[in-house]
């Protein structure tokens, strides 16, 4: 009979597995005169939006899984914390707070299996996943998507109730919305085919126009959150997405309220490492998603005695 | 009502735990909280404390410009966390375990109120004062009347601390609610020195800036507002008057002249009370004194036909106490002071021949001088206050309260005047052996007459007051700038102690160990009117405050009406 165990070693010592979803687009793909303007910087503008919602999640490894089954030997799984939320930013009230935040816990087994884990406790109880292969990578690629999908949920409520939503990450909604996708690391040149130039010449607070890849949904377009000093051209950078639903003129007034409202929330780079790109709210809102993800020790304790507690009875 | 739940991210202990405070409530030092605790096997435990310090901060701020995000971009999430310490007071029933974290911290009212601070466990709750929450404060009677402990010690610095305003206070409490006091203050006798200004010789006259809102705070302590009702008003007389006794004193005349014949100075030993610096007991001038004082007792005869007054003649002639005689021809009589010098320098210092060894002893004769010079200062700064006539001594059966005005005195005479009444009221409770009627004293400027350092007959006195005036019914009010300059005895034997705004050095020293830190702090800051009153029941001081004087302080504060004449 299969047997359920908690892996005893570090749960984060496992594969690291940053899930990239960005492929370098071909040479003519690119669309740059999707806005009908000059390829020059744009000057953001405020359009004084009222509510600024930024999405965001974050995600723990609590412990690794092994089902140990005589049969097919044993069989990788994890079990995890995410937790999504919001910081809705009131601008005329002048206040921030934290909204929508939920916490999930969840369980994934390679191979199609399946297993139930017991609740341990008050606000500790995990929901059951399961991959077909049998990667280890692929466990954390669907615990990765699970929280995209929280994330994207919750970003569609707030942009349904009249927020600006700014969504950590690249962007995957289809329907038109105001919502943008926010993306901080840049591992690939969109521009490469040159017309790249101009990232150099966008000062704090300018855009670049829209453009558009041949085969993506959306739009994109660069903008400069804040010179750093010793910096290179792409330093400060970051690259904002829409959904492709969205008319062009609807698009445009997202893009110059991003490069007007974005750079006044960046942080600096003594107070943040990954400043300016790490947004100051998005930066408090994973503190306080990464509290309420429990402490580490606790869940693990519970989550092995809940394990346990089931394989003797 | 709930205010906020006991914080459970850190230990919460037997001495003290945080509340964190809910939106719609507050909490502010001197606050009265109460806690409930289910203990397993026990059943519930109350636990009372009281508030010390008062916090608030913004959670989720990691860095101090944080704030400027939250609070005026708003660009940021932060929550605004407000919390209070609380002291533990009491833990009811006594089973000492620490308050649950998460549990629900009303405020104390009522009977919890009553319970926080002991007062349903005092058989006499006197109130000291009323609480920030306007409530009045007790004190346990028994800690002061003698019956589980005696005096009460103030300190304070000088014109903010409001000591003697204080002391006042006190003694009309005292005074006034005969039914907590019952027997204390049945025939209570109060002494109380006017040692600066004239601040204390207004007692009976009503104040004029005293209003309605006053009175209400008065109401709330049970004693119906008014100037004292029962006070006589003594003064030294004006030096160099004459025969006519004029009170010293500027601003009002209706004051009785007090003073001390030279059989009274004889019999009571008062010359010792010539030798108060603190010096004068390191030398053998004192044995001198001592020679003296019982060789004047010895040789004292009456005069006929001068009231007090007396001749020294020597026993061997056969005189007996009470006899009267007409004096000789050339002899000397002792009508005050100076002339008793006079009479004393004939035995001990004669300007022909030896001195008489029987009055000297075999000191050096350098030793004589000194004495002799000490004696003849003290005829230029007090000898006004000795003078043959009638008796003129303080009747303190008079009234309930008595005030002597000693300000216009020289140092040295106001050490006199204090030194021989502490010794008439105490030798007149030793002889009764009685303690009830209580009799209390009230004394400024206690490190001027006993000093940490050095020795004095007063000094001596006031710790044997302190010491076994308890049992006596001899009470003391002492009060001080500086508790660290006041003989240790006299400190440690007050069951009560109070201090008003603290010096900021003088606060961290060692006398002020019954503060918590967190009131040392605020001792700095404390405002006139506001004192903090610590008891022996009630493990923590308390903050109070107690209302503005229905009696004048001053002549000016003096309400108008009533007899137009008074004063004149």
């Amino acid at each position: 009979m299969a047997r359920l165990h908690v892996e005893a070693w570090a749960p984060e010592y496992g594969p690291a597995v940053e899930p990239v979803d960005d492929l370098a687009p071909q040479e003519g793909t690119v669309e740059i005169g999707v806005e009908g303007r000059p390829w020059e910087p744009v000057a953001g503008s405020d359009d004084g939006v009222p509510l600024v919602a930024f999405v965001d999640g974050v995600r723990r490894i609590d412990a690794r899984l092994v089902l140990d089954d005589p049969g097919k030997g044993p069989i990788p799984g994890l079990c995890g914390s995410y937790a999504v939320g919001a910081v809705v930013w009131d601008r005329e009230r002048r206040r921030s707070e934290v909204v929508g935040a939920e916490v999930h816990r969840l369980a994934v087994l390679a191979g199609g299996h399946k297993a139930e884990i017991p609740p341990a406790g008050p606000a500790l109880s995990w929901s059951t996943a399961a991959v077909q292969d049998g990667d280890p990578g692929s466990l954390l690629r669907h615990f990765q998507e699970r929280m995209r999908h929280s994330e994207g949920v919750l970003a569609r409520d707030l942009g349904d109730g009249g927020h600006f939503v700014v969504a950590d990450g690249p962007f995957h909604q289809p329907s038109p919305s105001e919502t943008i996708g926010y993306v901080k690391t840049h591992h690939v040149d969109y521009l490469a085919n040159g017309h790249g130039e101009i990232i150099g010449r966008l000062r704090p607070g300018e855009r670049t126009p829209l453009f558009t890849i041949k085969g993506w949904e959306r739009y994109s377009w660069y903008l400069r959150l804040a010179e750093v000093p010793g910096g290179h051209s792409w330093s400060g950078v970051v690259r904002c997405e829409a959904a492709a639903a969205n008319p062009v003129e609807d698009v445009v007034v997202l893009a110059d309220r991003s490069a007007a409202i974005l750079p006044t929330v960046a942080s600096e780079s003594h107070l943040d490492p990954r400043a300016p790109q790490n947004l100051i709210p998005i930066a408090a809102l994973e503190r306080d998603l990464r509290h309420r993800l429990g402490d580490a020790g606790l869940v693990l304790r519970h989550l092995r005695a809940a394990v346990m507690r089931m394989e003797a009875a | 009502m709930s205010v906020g739940h006991v914080i459970g991210s850190q230990h919460t202990s037997t001495r003290d735990f945080r509340v964190v405070l809910g939106e719609a409530e507050y909490l502010q030092l001197d606050d009265l909280v109460v806690v409930r605790t289910d203990v397993p096997g026990r059943g519930h435990v109350d636990t009372y404390g009281i508030v010390t310090e008062v916090e608030a901060l913004y959670e989720g701020a990691s860095f101090e410009s944080d704030t400027v995000r939250i609070a005026a971009e708003g660009s940021m999430p932060g929550g605004k966390v407000r919390s209070a310490q609380v002291s533990v007071t009491r833990v009811d029933p006594e089973v000492w375990v620490a308050p649950d974290p998460g549990g629900e911290v009303q405020r104390a009212t009522g009977d919890a109120r009553r319970k926080a601070l002991y007062a349903d466990e005092m058989e006499r709750p006197l109130p000291v004062g009323l609480g920030r929450d306007g409530e009045p404060v007790f004190v346990d009677l028994d800690f002061f009347d003698g019956r589980k402990g005696g005096h009460m010690s103030i300190s304070g610095i000088s014109g903010v601390a409001t000591k003697t305003s204080f002391a006042l206070f006190w003694l009309r409490m005292l005074t006034g609610r005969p039914d907590v006091t019952g027997d204390a203050g049945h025939n209570l006798r109060v002494l109380v020195f006017n040692v600066k200004g004239e601040d204390l010789l207004w007692l009976d006259k009503p104040n004029r800036y005293f209003t309605a809102e006053h009175a209400g705070a008065w109401r709330g302590l049970g004693v119906e507002p008014g100037p004292f009702p029962s006070v006589s008003l003594w003064a030294p007389p004006r030096a160099r008057s004459g025969d006519v006794a004029v009170p010293d004193i500027g601003g009002r005349q209706d004051v009785d002249v007090f003073a001390w014949t030279p059989r009274e100075f004889v019999d009571e030993g008062l010359l010792r009370f010539l030798f108060t610096d603190a010096s004068d007991l390191r030398t053998q001038v004192s044995f001198v004194a001592e020679r003296v004082e019982a060789q004047l007792r010895r040789y004292a005869v009456d005069v006929a036909g001068r009231a007090g007054a007396i001749v020294l003649r020597d026993p061997v002639e056969g005189h007996r106490p009470g006899d009267l005689v007409t004096p000789n021809p050339g002899e000397r009589v002792v009508t005050d002071l100076a002339t008793l010098v006079d009479a004393v320098e004939e035995f001990i210092d004669p300007p022909d021949g030896e001195p008489d060894v029987k009055w000297t002893g075999r000191v050096q004769a350098g030793t004589v001088s000194a004495f002799m010079r000490r004696v003849h200062a003290a005829v230029g700064r007090l000898g006004h206050l000795i003078r043959a006539g009638d008796s003129r001594r303080i009747d303190r059966s008079r009234a309930e309260v008595t005030v002597v005005g000693i300000q216009s005195l020289h140092d040295l005479g106001q050490r006199f005047v204090v030194g021989a009444l502490l010794a008439e009221a105490f030798r007149e409770k030793e002889r009764s052996g009685q303690r009830l009627p209580l009799s209390v004293v009230v004394l400024d400027e206690l490190n001027k007459y006993a000093p940490r350092e050095g020795q004095s007959p007063i000094k001596d006195m006031l710790i044997d007051i302190a010491q076994r005036g308890r049992s006596l019914g001899v009470l003391l009010v002492g009060a001080q700038q500086t508790a660290s300059r006041v003989a240790p005895e006299v400190l440690e034997n007050a069951a009560l102690r109070v201090a008003g705004r603290l010096d900021a050095a003088e606060a961290e020293r060692s006398e002020y160990g019954w503060m918590l830190p967190s009131t040392r702090a605020r001792a700095r800051l404390l405002k006139p009117g506001t004192m903090v009153v610590s008891q022996p029941s009630i493990p923590v001081p308390l903050v109070v405050d107690f209302p503005f004087p229905p009696w004048a302080t001053r002549k000016e504060e003096v309400a108008e009406g009533g007899d137009p004449f008074d004063g004149l």
